[in-house]
């Protein structure tokens, strides 16, 4: 198990190690969030603490809406990474206006399209190294 | 700026190797300093080492000194070790490049090395994950197949790309691979194998894939003089360019059939070269999967966007069309081992300019391209010429 430690794939969420830690924290209570400029009010995916426009390193959190669209996708049946299974799907989302890159949870591979709307549906991951709960933003057909 | 040449190269074995990570630079560098015996390791000023993650795979950082002394080269002006991902090769022989078309040095070496294969082949493929990004990407078990499947639904569906068209690309590449000795594969293919492969990535099947492969390959790059005292061939960089549209996929064209980025790069190139993307005799391009090689036919302006399905249908990118592309075997029948690919590609290039790829050969080839991608948003381009 130590072995998959050091190999472990997953961010560090809480804020003991990241700046973005209130991202974690929203979607933990089902909210998808992200970062909007302090200074020139650009909203960016994924969330991002220095404004790559104005150069600013102010920003606010501000909740999206949690529906959005697929915009491309595909299916990994094969060849996947240590600790993660197939077939699994793998979707550009559009939602309010951004491209999220996410997969798809709950989804009948064969039956997915592109525009088909999707809905935000946070993903339990293993624990970080000291049993905090990680998750990430996944999405489901809606 | 001075004019700079590739005076000498050589490639390791590529394969599921048998073989350290030392093992693989030894290889290549001995095949180097075997095309050019007047060089010895102590003439060489300089050493760029492109690998991308020896630290998880062979547990080693401090890649150049490390490489400079398996090879006895005491580095006077230059040495550097160079990750962009997949482009790391390129990359390096880019800062070999500027150095000495700035006068920085006269003689360095260029070797690109990755140890890929592990115990575990699925702990390999989630080293492939350290590409992509780790916090918005990774996390969810992406790497590369996933990402150009993207562009291939994209290229299918905007015009009208076949499944049959993509498994050209891999038959192309494996037929080459069957004549080059040093290739991962080398048994050829034929269509209903390639189209009744394994599914990767929807629609990219196994055979339309380059597999995880381990290899090291090695160029001397010279200075105008150098280059003549050494050698009456030597092979001229003439153009070079290099562009970025993002890192994530969610930063790249919206459009993933669409590579700005390789445009850019292309014209960078070939506008420094003086040269048109029609005088180019012979290709080696990023065929990381089949569809990558296709984009890279019309964004490199061998064919207009949208038209690289019936151009490889054609044979209009083998030998006796347009320009032989991937003459070696590419990336999907030698093997992509990382930081060895783009120094790898280069090798070809300076064998086919000077006649000495053997069962490989171009003939008369002139002009050379290389094209070695970091992902889809981020190209390099290489021109060389046998004549400066």
């Amino acid at each position: 198990m130590l072995y998959f430690r050091a190999t472990d794939p997953f961010p560090l969420e809480s804020a003991d190690h990241t700046k973005l830690h209130e991202f974690y924290t929203r979607l933990a209570a089902g909210r998808l969030a992200t970062t909007r400029c302090g200074a020139c009010g650009r909203l960016a995916w994924p969330p991002r603490g220095f404004c790559g426009e104005c150069g600013s390193d102010r920003f606010d959190w501000t909740d999206l809406s949690g529906l959005g669209t697929i915009h491309a996708f595909t299916v990994q049946e094969a060849g996947l990474p240590a600790g993660f299974d197939g077939p699994r799907v793998f979707a550009i989302v559009k939602i309010d206006g951004l491209r999220v890159f996410s997969i798809l949870v709950d989804a009948e591979p064969s039956s997915i399209a592109v525009g088909q709307p999707v809905r935000l549906a946070p993903l339990r991951v293993a624990d970080d190294p000291s049993g905090s709960p990680r998750w990430l933003p996944a999405f489901r057909p809606a | 700026m001075r004019k700079v040449a590739l005076v000498g190269a050589g490639v390791s074995r590529f394969g599921v190797r048998k073989a350290s990570y030392r093992d693989l630079i030894w290889e290549a560098g001995k095949a180097c300093f075997d095309s050019m015996p007047a060089v010895k390791p102590r003439d060489v000023q300089g050493l760029v080492v492109g690998s991308v993650m020896p630290e998880r795979t062979a547990f080693q950082s401090h890649i150049a000194s490390m490489a400079a002394e398996a090879l006895g080269i005491r580095p006077s002006a230059l040495s550097a070790r160079t990750e962009h991902m997949c482009a790391s090769g390129t990359v390096g022989i880019r800062y070999a490049y500027a150095f000495i078309a700035a006068g920085l040095a006269d003689l360095v070496m260029v070797l690109g090395v990755e140890k890929l294969n592990q115990p575990r082949g699925d702990e390999a493929i989630l080293n492939m994950g350290t590409g992509v990004d780790r916090e918005w990407e990774a996390a969810f078990g992406l790497t590369a197949p996933p990402c150009f499947a993207l562009a291939a639904q994209r290229h299918m569906a905007e015009y009208g790309t076949t499944e049959e068209q993509l498994a050209m690309v891999g038959l192309k590449n494996h037929t080459h691979a069957s004549k080059n000795p040093n290739a991962h594969f080398q048994k050829g293919a034929t269509l209903d194998q390639i189209l009744c492969s394994r599914m990767i990535s929807t629609p990219l099947r196994l055979f339309m894939c380059s597999p995880i492969t381990d290899g090291a390959a090695a160029v001397l790059v010279a200075s105008e003089d150098r280059a003549r005292d050494l050698t009456d061939r030597p092979v001229w960089i003439r153009g070079t360019g290099q562009a970025l549209d993002g890192f994530q996929l969610t930063s790249l064209h919206e459009d993933y059939a669409r590579w700005p980025a390789l445009e850019r790069a292309a014209q960078s190139a070939y506008r420094m070269a003086g040269i048109a993307p029609a005088d180019v005799d012979v290709a080696e391009v990023h065929d990381c999967f089949a569809i990558a090689e296709l984009i890279a036919y019309e964004e490199l302006g061998f064919c207009r966007k949208g038209e690289a399905g019936p151009f490889v249908a054609a044979g209009r990118s083998d030998y006796g069309g347009d320009v032989v592309v991937n003459p070696r075997g590419g990336l999907i029948g030698c093997g992509h081992p990382l930081g060895a690919t783009g120094v790898a590609q280069a090798a070809e290039v300076f064998a086919q300019l000077r006649g000495e790829a053997g069962a490989r050969q171009v003939p008369d080839a002139r002009v050379g391209l290389t094209h070695n991608n970091s992902g889809m948003g981020e190209h390099v381009v290489m021109i060389y010429g046998r004549e400066a």
